[in-house]
């Protein structure tokens, strides 16, 4: 799992200071512009430009005095339960079957021995969910609209006191509710498709010191050791992503259940900085490939990356310190391809006086490396070794610095701020797991207000086509952004359009021998380079929305980040809305 | 023959102001449609400058052969399509207000109702479009179902209904929100002749409550019977209007019936008659029955495009 820096953003540094609210303003802008233009070159060819003008301003007109504020709940109501009548009655239901039917293959299917079934089971069932929902969302909400037209059904709709905004509002409504519906069964079933899928518990395979440390059975092609306290309370080490409580009841050594592999942690991230070869500071090297997303620190040099924690409350972290990597490794040269790139982990003071023995790693690759360092602990005072309490010695008022050094000589290690943070155990995994239910429910839901919108104008087929357009589009977003950040040589449309009659070559500065006409081109371009990427945020980027890795890794999803998906979500409803009833309004429903 | 029919005019007078007058339920000024295709070729002239007005309280019938243009007229007027040339009013607003239909019922040509509910749950849903509340929707679908005689399969699914209970079905759907002004797009097709009586009369009975009727037909018989004034249309050109009593009559031809005349002065008529080349036959103002007319108006028209030399009013 990796995690982007935006992820971090609260929910109002997103929507003040990161352009949320502003970005979705200027779209409306651009979009109510070209709507504008377009509506009233339609209207000039087919009535004349004063006419034209006219109706183009009655509609505009209408909608802020009538169709607005005349909506009726009740209308609305009424054509969601209309909807939703008819999704069941087509047998909807169906789908239902299909999920039970792919959850049993899943169960064949799926591998056992994982190293980490938890990060397999979750993701391959709420992703199977995902597209599930998608395909649903864009098969209910296309044909409708159509079919009425179509069938004339529309004839004795329009001719009720029926708004075009309660159409659009009433199936987008009731298409969204017959989808929930089946969310919330497939939710459940996946949840105890899970949950059993994962259960399970030992028996004791031999027993040492005694009966306070021990060997458990093979179950699912694993087995645990444990040792106990004095009160013959203790867990088992770490296997495949859970642990289990071993207890002493009477004489007998009991294993329950596993815990820890459906969780939900709440992650403190620190802020990140790096220091070279010879221990200057500096910001990280690049190693010329990949993403620039991640910097790279030297092996067996001093080269280090400092996350520097503070303010941590020690309350989230009663019994050990746990903490999470997913480090990137990049060799120099092949070495011993099957031993990972190792490093070391070290806990130390702000001031540096106090530091922790040096926890060595090897970096797992696409994987999250879980650790975890007990509370009391070995290491170093002025460089003296000593026996340290963490939140007393080492973490002073909660701040501390963790450093991440390279032992290969001559391989890299790459991280990003987000590449190491600490796991406090907090959230439960349910909650997390309806998180990643409504991440699924947001973008069904954005898909159905496209294919309705698409509907109100395209026959269903087509409707279905331009909203695969849409999405598949708007995960390409990126491809955009590269086009519009001006990094192509040769200047925006404009100035291309000059230089081909000129044959100017795109590396030569443009030379027009005018500069004010020069700097009007360009600005021209800019305008258009930004309107175009505006529009690209049009499309909906489902893509961004996706969080299974959250509920899988057992990351709590953040709240701020939900947020924001809502919010992006209510947006494209807002938008989608308004351009349907435009095309509702001005379509001859007989035509 | 006289000249072409006047070209429809292909500017939009919405300049002139809308109709203020209460009584005019319907006027349609210069109303004229070309149906395009995609690319917006013209495909047909449907309707050519149409003037007409329905007045409040009468039935008003459309008349005219398949294709001549009634079913166009209508969704005009019920702003189902937008207007080439010309407006039209309903109830003094443009035809393409949402809020006219408050007080309009509408039966399409064929019935045009969601095949997956029943006929309770049918009128339910239409009457929540009127935004009616809970219980005036129970109420208003019992009575509707009971009038219409479909008790025995309110509670079966449209697509199991016979033609002629369609029809019931989209007649009762029409009149939910018992409207002021009601538009049958052929009522009587697909009725038995019971039901096609019982459609007659409701439409008289809905008359008599006041309501306005538009009904379009080629049930020549039904028009005669029910309707109050006539438009005969053909090939989407206005051909007759007016009553249906005066359009009967055959103004050139006199029928003498006489009781008590004496010889003398029947001598006198013969003589008359003889003067002047006739022949009697019997001394009336006949009537003609309604397919006599619309036969004579279609077979003129053919041949003469245009308005008809009027000879009623
Ligand atoms: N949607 C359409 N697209 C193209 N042409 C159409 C369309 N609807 C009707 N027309 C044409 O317009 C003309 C008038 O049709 P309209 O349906 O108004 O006739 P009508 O008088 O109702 O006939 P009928 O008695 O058969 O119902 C016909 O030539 C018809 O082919
Ligand atoms: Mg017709």
């Amino acid at each position: 799992m990796r995690l982007t820096p935006d992820q971090f953003w609260t929910y109002w540094e997103w929507l003040f200071e990161r352009g949320g609210l502003l970005g979705g303003f200027l779209l409306a802008l651009i979009l109510a512009v070209l709507g504008f233009i377009a509506g009233f070159l339609i209207a000039t060819i087919k009535y004349g430009p004063a006419e034209g003008f006219l109706q183009v301003a009655k509609i505009l007109g209408e909608f802020f005095t009538v169709d607005l504020p005349k909506m009726s709940i009740r209308r609305i109501f009424a054509i969601a339960k209309l909807s939703f009548k008819e999704a069941i009655r087509n047998r909807i239901l169906i789908v239902v079957a299909v999920f039970v039917v792919a959850i049993m293959f899943a169960g064949w299917f799926l591998d056992p021995k994982a190293s980490n079934p938890a990060q397999l089971y979750i993701p391959t069932v709420l992703t199977f969910t995902n597209w599930l929902m998608l395909l649903m969302g864009l098969f209910l909400s296309t044909f409708s609209i159509p079919r009425d037209i179509a069938n004339r059904v529309m004839y004795t709709i329009v001719t009720k006191p029926v708004r075009p905004t309660e159409i659009f509002l009433g199936r987008v409504l009731g298409f969204v509710a017959v989808a929930t519906m089946n969310l919330v069964i497939f939710g459940v079933m996946s949840y105890f498709f899970i949950v059993r899928g994962l259960s399970h518990t030992h028996d004791l395979e031999s027993l040492q010191n005694d009966g306070l440390a021990g060997e458990t059975t093979s179950v699912r092609f694993h087995s645990h050791s444990f040792t106990l306290n004095e009160d013959g309370v203790g867990t088992t080490n770490m296997v495949k992503g859970h642990r289990h409580i071993v207890r002493k009841v009477g004489d007998k050594v009991v294993v329950s259940e596993q815990v820890d592999d459906l969780t939900a942690r709440n992650p403190v991230y620190g802020t990140l900085r790096f220091t070279g070869r010879d221990g200057e500071e500096n910001t990280g090297y690049n190693v010329g490939y990949m993403s620039e997303y991640q910097k790279y620190i030297e092996g067996d040099t001093l080269s280090s990356a400092i996350w520097k924690f503070e303010n941590v409350d020690p309350k989230l972290f009663p019994d050990v310190l746990n903490f999470d990597m997913t480090l990137s490794a990049f060799r120099t040269y092949k070495g011993d391809i099957e031993t990972p790139v190792g490093g070391v982990v070290i806990f130390r003071s702000l001031d540096g006086e106090v530091e922790s023995d040096r926890i060595p790693f090897r970096v797992k690759e696409f994987q999250i490396d879980q650790h975890s360092i007990p509370l009391k602990l070995k290491g170093f005072r002025k460089g003296e070794p000593a026996d340290l309490d963490f939140f007393t010695d080492i973490a002073q008022n909660g701040s501390f610095e963790v450093v991440v050094r390279c032992r290969d000589r001559g391989q890299y290690l790459g991280m990003a701020a987000a590449d190491l943070y600490l796991r406090a155990s907090e959230g439960t995994f349910v909650w997390n797991f309806i998180k990643g239910y409504i991440s699924i429910w947001l973008q069904m839901f954005i898909v159905v207000c496209f294919g309705v919108m698409f509907s109100t104008f395209l026959s269903g087929p087509v409707a279905v086509i331009a909203t695969i357009s849409v999405i598949v589009l708007g995960m390409f977003g990126w491809f955009i952004d590269n086009l519009t950040t001006g990094k192509i040589s040769g200047g925006g449309p404009v100035e291309a359009l000059v230089r081909l009659p000129l044959q100017s070559g795109s590396e030569t500065q443009l030379d027009l021998g005018n500069e004010m006409i020069e700097g009007a081109i360009k600005g021209v371009d800019r305008g258009l380079l930004f309107s175009v990427s505006t529009l690209k945020s049009a499309l909906p980027n489902l893509y961004d929305l996706e969080t299974s890795d959250f509920i899988a890794y057992g990351v709590n999803l953040f709240d701020g980040l939900l947020a924001r998906h809502l919010t992006i979500a209510f947006g494209y409803f807002l938008m989608t809305s308004v351009i349907a009833y435009f095309f509702l309004k001005t379509r001859e429903m007989a035509g | 023959m006289s000249s072409a029919a006047p070209a429809a005019p292909e500017t939009n007078p919405t300049t002139s102001s809308a109709p203020t007058n209460p009584d005019i339920i319907v006027e349609t000024r210069s109303l004229g449609k070309i149906y395009r295709d995609f690319w917006g070729r013209k495909k047909v002239q449907a309707l050519k400058s149409l003037d007409i007005e329905v007045r409040r309280g009468e039935i008003f019938g459309l008349l005219g052969p398949n294709g001549s243009g009634k079913s166009t007229t209508i969704k005009l007027m019920l702003g189902l399509l937008f207007p080439t040339s010309g407006r039209a009013f309903v109830f003094g607003k443009e035809a393409t207000d949402v809020a006219k239909n408050e007080r309009i019922g509408y039966l399409p040509e064929e019935s045009y109702l969601y095949k997956f509910l029943n006929a309770e749950e049918t009128l339910d849903f239409y009457g929540r479009l009127f935004d009616m509340p809970a219980s005036v929707r129970k109420e208003r679908t019992e009575a509707l179902i009971n009038m219409v005689g479909l008790q025995r399969a309110r509670r079966r699914q449209l697509r199991e209904y016979s033609k002629g209970m369609t029809r019931r079905i989209g007649l009762a759907q029409a009149l939910i929100n018992e409207p002021e002004f009601l538009v049958l797009d052929e009522p009587t097709t697909g009725l038995d002749p019971i039901g096609t009586r019982e459609m007659k009369d409701l439409i008289v009975k809905l008359r008599e409550q006041g309501k306005t009727i538009l009904l379009c037909s080629h049930q020549l018989a039904d028009v005669q019977d029910v309707c109050d004034r006539v438009a005969i249309l053909h090939q989407g050109e206005l051909k007759e209007l007016g009553r249906v009593d005066s359009l009967l009559k055959v103004q050139d031809v006199t029928q003498i019936h006489a009781k008590g005349l004496d010889e003398n002065t029947k001598s006198q008529i013969r003589d008359l008659i003889a003067k002047s080349q006739g022949e009697l036959l019997k001394m009336d103002n006949p009537t003609t029955t309604m397919e006599e007319l619309f036969l004579d108006i279609v077979r003129d028209s053919e041949n003469r495009p245009g308005r008809r030399s009027s000879n009623a009013s």
